[in-house]
């Protein structure tokens, strides 16, 4: 009975608020406006938070989650950068040696990098980032050669001056040219082309590494052609975990492994550090948040000025009904009822305002894809934005909803 | 035609001292100074009285729309005093059947919602509501008007909306105020046989009026002067209840 009550006072009050935008459509039209503009700025706020975090996932989508980075330096330095910039760099030898305590437990692959300029006759890419890696490379991260094959063991082992190119090098160096066996400079070293990476996508993401402008290269050939035997040496060895719940172990084994290698007594602090994807992931995430929720507090700014529209709308709609209130509380609708009516109203109000600021954010988010930066409506953002546009309007309407409710019928009545 | 009440014997409603008071800003207006009477079910009773005299109170009162500062009410054996406000609504939904000098529709319902609106309020489910609203739309005779909304109809067709919505949930107490107030005699006239109608089906009927000739419709008839009941007298019928409804 309660049930089929309020199914009732609901149908009356569809009927009376969409009766209510059609008598007044000018009125609700420039109310809706205000929620519309609202609910454009805020969901604008989040396709661009979005987009930037898939662009981000994409960016990284190579390296892999399961693998652990051993470097000289943090990826990310939370605290003093002068505390890491004494450390000794991890050379290729002790690199070599960790992976033979790792053997059967874990595969290791280090890796080298510098920048050089490259060119094949007449075309030239400057700084493009140059990979001294194994072919266990293709054991630690996702990436695939899409033409040709990648480093063999004996290259590595030999130091073949054979690289494998990024598609971004491919395009920017041959064109149209099939690059396999080709031969073109790195610096001032000639390597043969054996192979092209799948392409990666993402581009460069704000400053950050573009994965389809590498070249690898065995990484002998590198200590050969850039690094020097003596000179300075910065080698990254990557770790894949059997699995990613095995990394936290994993982690400890590593750490335990390089104090040793380094003779590190137990007083002293490690002089290298272990990076895994999560961190950046996880530092990124944070910037992002603050940026989200200053953007959104700006923003829900506009929304709330709209939900004002609303309230003040909901207010005169009330004075204007009063004797009708008055008719109804006679005939029998209680309080709530009469509550509910004007509730209701307000949300409908909103929820327009909310599907049309959808329809058109949808449009603004094409265009700043298409110009500004990346930008990406998503389910739950539409969800969210509608969840937010009815919120607004039963806040909007309470007030007004409650006087109109409390009206004394008498008076109401009497109202001309 | 269903009768409301069995025998028309019992006592519909009875007020017992009852006194209502308004603040007017710093004034107080004593509108009900300690009024009882009480009034039989399937009784006809004119409130008539001067303006001022406290009759649009009472029927306030009575029609639970306002409960008394002091004194007891009791419609049907309940007592209304200390009822909130959502209790008062379901009496008036359920009981009472208003019918008001200015019509009181709903401007943008038509006939049939107007009429159907009670009912929701009451929370009678679509088909039956259909089947109640239009039988009470026939009663007042207004069957191919069902989509026509307020301001395409008459006043007399106004008021027979009005009716029609007032007995649309069977209540077993009308309460007309002025109900011929804003119509020509001869509308009014048809109006005032409406009422016997419903008197004669077993309707409790109260018409607060101020004129004479509407008084005489009823079978008893209540003065009231600053707020207190001056004379209280049966009186003959000028038209008995004779048209009743096939």
């Amino acid at each position: 009975m309660r049930g089929l009550r309020l199914a009732l006072d609901l149908q009356e009050s569809v009927r009376i608020a969409f009766g209510a935008l059609r008598a007044n459509k000018a009125r609700g039209a420039l109310t809706t406006l205000g929620i519309i503009i609202g609910i454009v700025a805020v969901i604008t706020t989040m396709t661009a938070a979005n987009g930037l975090r898939n662009t981000f996932r994409e960016s990284f989508s190579s390296v892999g989650a399961d693998v652990l980075y051993i470097s000289r330096m943090p990826w990310v330095i939370q605290d003093d950068f002068f505390l890491y910039r004494n450390r000794p760099p991890i050379d290729y030898k002790e690199a070599r040696e960790l992976e033979k305590h790792l053997r059967g437990s874990a595969v290791a692959n280090p890796t080298m990098n510098g920048r050089q300029d490259t060119k094949y006759r007449s075309e030239r890419m400057d700084g493009v980032t140059i990979i001294g890696t194994t072919e266990k490379q293709l054991l630690v991260s996702n990436a695939q050669p899409a033409v040709g094959r990648f480093i063999l063991p004996f290259e590595v082992n030999y130091k073949h001056k054979v690289c494998v190119i990024g598609n971004d090098v491919r395009k920017g160096l041959f064109g149209e040219v099939d690059p396999l066996n080709k031969e073109m400079k790195i610096g001032r070293t000639t390597f043969r082309v054996i192979g092209v990476m799948e392409e990666q996508g993402g581009g460069s993401f704000f400053g950050g590494p573009n994965f389809d402008r590498q070249i690898y290269i065995p990484i002998t050939a590198f200590v050969g052609a850039f690094g020097g035997l003596h000179g300075r040496q910065d080698v990254n060895i990557a770790v894949k975990a059997p699995s990613e719940a095995a990394m936290g172990d994993l982690e400890y084994k590593l750490i335990g492994e390089m104090r040793k290698l380094r003779g590190l007594r137990p007083t002293e602090k490690e002089d290298f550090s272990i990076n895994r994807l999560d961190t950046l992931v996880g530092a990124f995430n944070n910037v992002m948040g603050v940026v989200l929720l200053v953007g959104l507090l700006i923003t829900s700014i506009s929304l709330f000025v709209g939900g004002v529209g609303v309230m003040n709308i909901m207010f005169v709609s009330i004075t204007e009904r009063t004797r009708e209130i008055g008719i109804r509380k006679a005939i029998g609708a209680k309080p709530h009822s009469i509550m509910l009516q004007f509730l209701f109203e307000a949300a409908v109000i909103c929820l327009l305002g909310g599907v049309i600021g959808i329809v058109i954010s949808a449009g603004v988010t094409v265009a700043i894809n298409a110009s500004l930066m990346p930008a990406n409506l998503s389910l739950s953002i539409l969800f969210i934005a509608l969840v937010v546009a009815v919120s607004v309007g039963l806040l909007a309407g309470l007030v007004p909803a409650w006087r109109g409710a409390r009206l004394n019928p008498i008076e109401a009545l009497r109202y001309e | 035609m269903k009768a409301v009440t069995g025998n028309g014997n019992g006592v519909a409603l009875a007020l017992h001292d009852v006194e209502k008071t308004y603040v007017m800003g710093t004034e107080k207006v004593h509108a009900l100074r300690g009024v009882s009477l009480q009034v039989r079910k399937n009784e006809y009773v004119a409130i008539m009285g001067p303006s001022g005299s406290g009759k649009s109170t009472l029927m306030n009162v009575i029609g639970c729309l306002d409960v008394p500062t002091k004194g007891n009410y009791t419609l049907e054996g309940q007592a209304v005093a200390d009822m909130t406000q959502s209790e008062l609504a379901e009496i008036r939904n359920l009981r009472i059947g208003f019918v008001f000098q200015t019509f009181n529709l709903i401007p943008r319902a038509d006939v049939f919602h107007n009429v159907e609106l009670p009912l929701i309020y009451g929370g009678v489910r679509s088909r039956e509501r259909r089947e109640r609203a239009e039988s009470a739309i026939a009663r007042v005779g207004l069957s191919d008007r069902m989509k026509h909304k307020p301001n395409e109809l008459s006043g007399g067709q106004r008021q027979r909306v009005a009716i029609a919505r007032a007995i649309v949930l069977n209540p077993s107490i009308i309460l007309a105020d002025e109900p011929t107030g804003n119509l020509d005699s001869r509308t009014g006239d048809e109006i005032m046989a409406i009422f016997d109608e419903l008197h004669a089906a077993g309707h409790t009927i109260i018409v607060v009026t101020h004129e004479d000739y509407i008084a005489d419709y009823a079978s008893r008839s209540i003065r009231l002067k600053d707020g207190l009941v001056e004379s209280d007298e049966a009186k003959g019928r000028k038209a008995m209840a004779g048209g009743l409804m096939s």
